[in-house]
């Protein structure tokens, strides 16, 4: 059955229909064109028209006249929309025009470089020119690196690579610096955060040492839908950015369904679990062969629903392959062969975290179920694209949890629809990346006392700072590195810490197998001795947590619960940078703090059910995050006002808002922020409540928070005065269990009070 | 609170060093020594032949002893990247009279392109440069080190004898390390007094920016002369074994030189070896290997008496069999026998205890696929 078909019976499903609560079509628009550029190489235009393309969409060619007028431009438009040749037209004719020039291309993941320069080659191939593109990373054997870095026009690769690979060793690399002309750098969207606060830097070292080699490079950036990405562009560039955001492509029509559990405890506030539904739902979707993607937020979650869908196929189709899960954790050769699969169409169902949320090529899907909210607009609308590419009709259904941002939108249609998705945020300056990557470049080049890093005014000062802990060497005008380890060697770009888990498959004594990966800031969560973990959904049970060699054990096991680790979150305050007096006698601060956290207990579930079944002790070491932090620090007189119980209950209300609230105004992943209370915190002794970056040194959240705190507080307001619930849900304050009978009340009080 | 004063928040407990106090300005070091000619053994032997079978090149050119330059550099770190500086460079070369090893320190950063300048001068002299590791570690090193100075990087000789891989071609089999340190002590015992461990360096040449005390580096200027010297006396040695395999005394270096040459195409030097090596320990890879060869030259009839040998004497005798089966399969037509050998190599493999790791498997499958088709044959063929 196809979607056109489908559609209507899922309009007449009484059942169904009670828990969508709005159902959205978005009509099909026609593409915009414009002819082949006259000034394109005659080579190229033949390419083009032999593989079909006989004008170009608009946003295509305006980017073609930008890269004439040597601009650096930013396109912004959703997968399918022909971004590639943005910037394979420029970068190609540069080429065929001087020999000579070169161009680096920055994906995110590895996986999407394998991918994207496939498309390149099978261009090149046609034009049958000696244009030579490679992709450089880990993978890449030695033999072949020396060759790349002699005689590789096009050099594929990610900012990991580039930063412990290729700028620390760039006398290796004369010719791509010398005459660098394009750096192309694609999903910027995902360069959010640390991440993206760490690409700027390391984009400020590559600009640094293309100046040494005397080239002028043009930055071509694209991104899926964000608010901001010129300003983006422009943080992580370090220049102006022209951004290209009219699509010129066409669209088919499609449908966005905002599905709601159906409440099962009204007085509490619970629905149906989030898992049973899209289960069900993808079930549907399973049985009428509609190509689906199933999105969720974790791992976890990806392989109990595709466990289920296995279990459930087999009648229907006769075969579990079809039904695929996919996450981090899984080799790329298994991540290779599942998306091969969805282009072929022999895999036909995939679970999958936000992996595939980038532009894999993965075909043509046609429906798409999300599990839950996935936290941001644009990822929301960056999900919903992976179904309905070539022109046809499309189906999201979006699956609320009983998380009360989840609700907020579910209930709030217009606001999903209207508000435009969301900032992305970096923070290029951040104190830890910018001091770290202001020593890797040092060891690269040495510094000049009056030299700018960027445009970092303070240069001077973390230099100094770096001579004095005997780093560099600060003789005659200049700054040399005198230490004998290489800097970058130690400085991840995504997670704190910078070695990987390899997880072992311990089952069969003489065949040890490494089955997968896991960064080190989620082994304590997923890989703590005893957890049960799932992969391609067969069932392990972590033996041993080997943390000096990186290595977990796990024996396979069939049991009937899963595990989920308690997280122990203990908070210091560091230095005030900022403070504020309230007229209502509270302090607002925003300072530094240092956030440690501890695995010691994990709960198990009920597979089926979620019943918890148990518990289990963790012994594993705390991880401490320096970050910053605003917080608000209530005067005795308010908390005499009530007894423990009620400020405790209060505060964990009040908490619970601002963490509903935060991230809408942050525009940000509930999961970038913590907020967190104290009924008496250390040191004043007076009940406070902290907002903090869960991010190492910060990424600016604190610092908008701080000064849209009233904002924050109305809103967190407005959502407890206007819930319908008796004494607390899920959706305003939390659970009664958890707040106690007045905590409602309480909450509603307090924020009166810090408003006045 | 000052962007200073909060980097030096960032580590607290850190104890801070005191700041470095610059080195007062000195000449760039430049030092000179030599040791006499009876130090190295007989420098006729590095002939082209010589050179080219050990080194692998396609041609050599006839070298005199003065027209190699032997160099080392002590560095500010083993990592290879961009920040790795090459502080100490030892150039050793031969004069009528003597070796004589010059060597350049900078005693500090500034003093690098003065250093690298100079060192350049005397390379582009040179028509063939001598290191240990030169090739992966100092020759990429001072490239890059040029390149930041923007010091022009074709300076080096053009012939690069990096004495590492042909020593490890030729020693890895009995003396496993093929470190300098291990080579100078077991091929040409010297053993080092008061040694610096290459690992310290680094260290010891922070030290002196920070204090200025240049005692320290004496030991390494020491190591470096020492370092040179060796690497000149292990080429003369290395050419001299590679020239007289007679003189060799250990088969296991034997049937390493053996190899190396039939791998690089000399054959006659090659056959030589093997049968130089061909008794004790050796005895088996020198018979084998001469026995592959004689197949390959075509003459059937010593290949099966060197494998008849091996078989008899017990030296590897599954191999034997086989081969003895495959030659007189293919070459001699005679599948009975054929057949016969093909029975020997199983029963030696089914021996009871004989660990079956999967390449003896694999070798059990096939002989018994060669001994069901011998079977085959002699079925259907009238017999004789």
């Amino acid at each position: 059955m196809n979607l056109d078909q489908l559609i209507p019976l899922l309009k007449n499903d009484r059942d169904f229909m009670s828990c969508v609560s709005h159902w959205r079509t978005l009509p099909a628009t026609e593409g915009r064109y414009e002819p082949l550029p006259a000034d394109m190489d005659e080579r190229l235009r033949r390419v083009l028209r032999q593989r079909g393309i006989h004008r170009l969409y608009s946003h295509q060619a305006q980017c073609w006249k930008l890269a004439k007028e040597s601009r650096d431009y930013v396109v912004v438009t959703p997968t399918a929309s022909g971004k590639t040749l943005c910037y394979n037209l420029p970068v190609v004719s540069a080429i065929l025009k001087n020999e000579e020039s070169r161009a680096l291309y920055l994906f995110p993941t590895k996986a999407l470089s394998a991918d994207q320069v496939s498309g390149l080659y099978a261009m090149i191939e046609a034009l049958g020119v000696n244009i030579k593109a490679y992709t450089y990373d880990g993978d890449t054997q030695g033999a072949a690196r020396k060759a790349i870095r002699q005689a590789g026009h096009i050099v594929v690769t990610n900012p990991d690579m580039l930063h412990a690979n290729i700028l620390p060793h760039h006398t290796k690399w004369v010719k791509l610096f010398e005459n660098l002309q394009y750096i192309v750098v694609d999903e910027i969207h995902t360069y959010r955060g640390v991440f993206g606060s760490h690409l700027a830097n390391v984009l400020r070292r590559l600009l640094r040492l293309c100046a040494f080699y005397g080239s002028h490079p043009r930055f071509i950036l694209c991104s899926a839908t964000v608010a901001n990405p010129g300003e983006l562009a422009g943080q992580l560039t370090g220049r102006p950015v022209t951004a290209v955001t009219e699509n010129g492509a066409p669209m088919g029509e499609r449908h966005f369904v905002f599905y709601n559990p159906p409440v099962v405890n009204r007085q509490l506030g619970i629905r149906r679990g989030v898992v049973g539904e899209v289960k069900r739902i993808a079930e549907n979707l399973l049985k009428n062969e509609v190509s689906t993607i199933v999105f969720t937020k974790s791992r976890v979650q990806v392989e109990v629903i595709t466990r289920h869908l296995k279990n459930c196929a087999p009648a229907a189709l006769g075969s579990t392959g079809r039904v695929r899960g996919y996450r981090g954790g899984y080799l790329p050769s298994e991540r290779r062969d599942i998306e091969h699969g969805l282009r072929d169409g022999s895999v036909n169902m995939v679970v999958s975290t936000n992996a595939l949320e980038l532009g894999i090529d993965i075909g043509a899907l046609s429906a798409c179920v999300l599990c839950g909210y996935p936290g941001t607009i644009a990822s929301t609308w960056q999900q919903a694209g992976r179904a309905g590419r070539r022109k046809e009709t499309a189906l999201t259904i979006m699956v609320a949890s009983s998380a009360p941002l989840d609700q907020y939108i579910i209930e709030h249609p217009d606001y999903f629809f209207s508000a435009s998705p969301e900032h992305a945020l970096v923070q290029p300056n951040n104190l830890y990346i910018l001091l770290s990557h202001i020593k890797c470049s040092a060891y690269e080049l040495p510094f000049d006392e009056d030299e700018r890093f960027g445009d970092v005014t303070d240069t001077s000062q973390f230099l100094e700072y770096l001579a004095e802990n005997n780093i560099l060497r600060h003789l005659d005008g200049k700054y040399y590195w005198m230490e004998e380890e290489l800097p970058s060697a130690e400085i991840s770009l995504r997670s704190a810490r910078t070695e990987n888990f390899v997880i072992v498959d311990v089952t069969d004594a003489a065949h040890h197998r490494v089955i997968g990966e896991m960064d080190r800031y989620t082994v304590p969560m997923l890989l703590h001795e005893n957890a049960i973990y799932l992969h391609d959904a067969r069932m392990y049970q972590v033996e041993k947590l080997d943390l000096d060699h990186c290595k977990a054990f796990i024996r396979a096991t069939d049991v009937d619960y899963y595990t989920d680790a308690d997280l122990n979150v203990s908070l210091h305050i560091l230095d005030d940078l900022e403070q504020k007096q309230l007229s209502n006698g509270s302090t607002l601060t925003l300072g530094e703090l240092r956030v440690s956290t501890i695995v010691k207990m994990f709960k198990k579930f009920k597979l089926d059910t979620n019943e918890p079944v148990g518990f289990g002790e963790v012994r594993l070491p705390q991880t401490d995050l320096h970050t910053v932090g605003m917080w608000w620090t209530l005067p005795d007189a308010m908390a005499q006002r009530y007894t423990r119980e009620q400020l405790q209950g209060g505060l964990l209300g009040v908490s619970h808002l601002l963490s509903i609230v935060a991230p809408l105004y942050l525009m940000c992943s509930p999961k970038d922020i913590c907020v967190v209370y104290q009924v008496k915190a250390p040191i004043t002794d007076k009940p406070t409540i902290f907002l903090y970056d869960s991010f190492p040194g910060g990424i600016g959240l604190s610092e908008k928070a701080y000064q849209m705190q009233e904002l924050l507080l109305e809103h967190a307001l407005s959502i407890v005065e206007g819930c319908a619930c008796e004494e607390g849900c899920p959706s305003c304050v939390g659970p009664v269990a958890e707040v106690g009978s007045t905590g409602k009340a309480d909450a509603r009080a307090l924020l009166k009070e810090l408003l006045t | 609170m000052s962007l200073l004063n909060k980097l030096r928040m960032l580590d607290a407990q850190a104890a801070r060093p005191a700041p470095a106090t610059p080195v007062p300005a000195k000449a760039l070091y430049h030092g000179s020594s030599s040791v006499p000619l009876s130090t190295f053994c007989d420098r006729r032997h590095a002939t082209p032949e010589v050179l080219a079978s050990a080194f692998g090149l396609p041609q050599a050119p006839r070298l005199g002893p003065e027209d190699v330059l032997f160099l080392d550099t002590e560095t500010t770190g083993l990592s290879g990247g961009v920040g790795t500086v090459a502080f100490l460079v030892g150039l050793g070369y031969f004069t009528p009279q003597g070796f004589t090893v010059e060597q350049f320190l900078m005693h500090d950063y500034p003093q690098e392109p003065e250093l690298l300048s100079r060192v350049s001068a005397i390379l582009r002299r040179y028509p063939a440069l001598c290191t240990f590791n030169g090739r992966t570690f100092d020759v990429p090193l001072l490239e890059a080190r040029l390149t930041m100075n923007r010091l022009p990087r074709q300076c080096f000789p053009p012939l690069h004898l990096d004495v590492l891989f042909p020593s490890r071609r030729l020693w890895k089999l009995r003396l496993k390390s093929c470190t300098l340190g291990n080579l100078e002590e077991r091929l040409l015992h010297i053993s080092r007094e008061d040694d610096l461990p290459g690992a310290q360096v680094p260290a010891l040449y922070f030290q002196y920016l920070k204090d200025g005390d240049f005692a320290p580096l004496e030991r390494v200027l020491e190591h470096n002369r020492q370092d040179i010297v060796s690497l000149a006396q292990l080429f003369y040695f290395l050419c001299y074994q590679v020239n007289r395999p007679e003189a060799i005394a250990h088969g296991e270096d034997l049937l390493s030189l053996a190899r190396a040459m039939e791998k690089r195409g000399y054959l006659p030097k090659a056959m030589k070896c093997y049968r130089l090596c061909a008794k004790g320990a050796t005895r088996a890879p020198a018979y084998n290997a001469l026995a592959q060869n004689a197949k390959r030259q075509g003459n059937v009839q010593a290949a099966v008496r060197l494998y008849q040998a091996m078989a008899r004497r017990g030296d590897d005798p599954v191999e034997a069999y086989e081969a003895l089966a495959k030659l007189y399969e293919h070459r001699l037509s005679d599948p009975g026998q054929a057949l016969h050998y093909t029975r020997q190599a199983l029963l030696l493999l089914s021996e009871p205890g004989l660990f079956r790791s999967e390449a003896v498997q694999n070798r059990q499958i096939a002989l018994q696929y060669r001994y069901a088709r011998l079977r085959r044959r002699l079925s259907s063929a009238p017999k004789r």
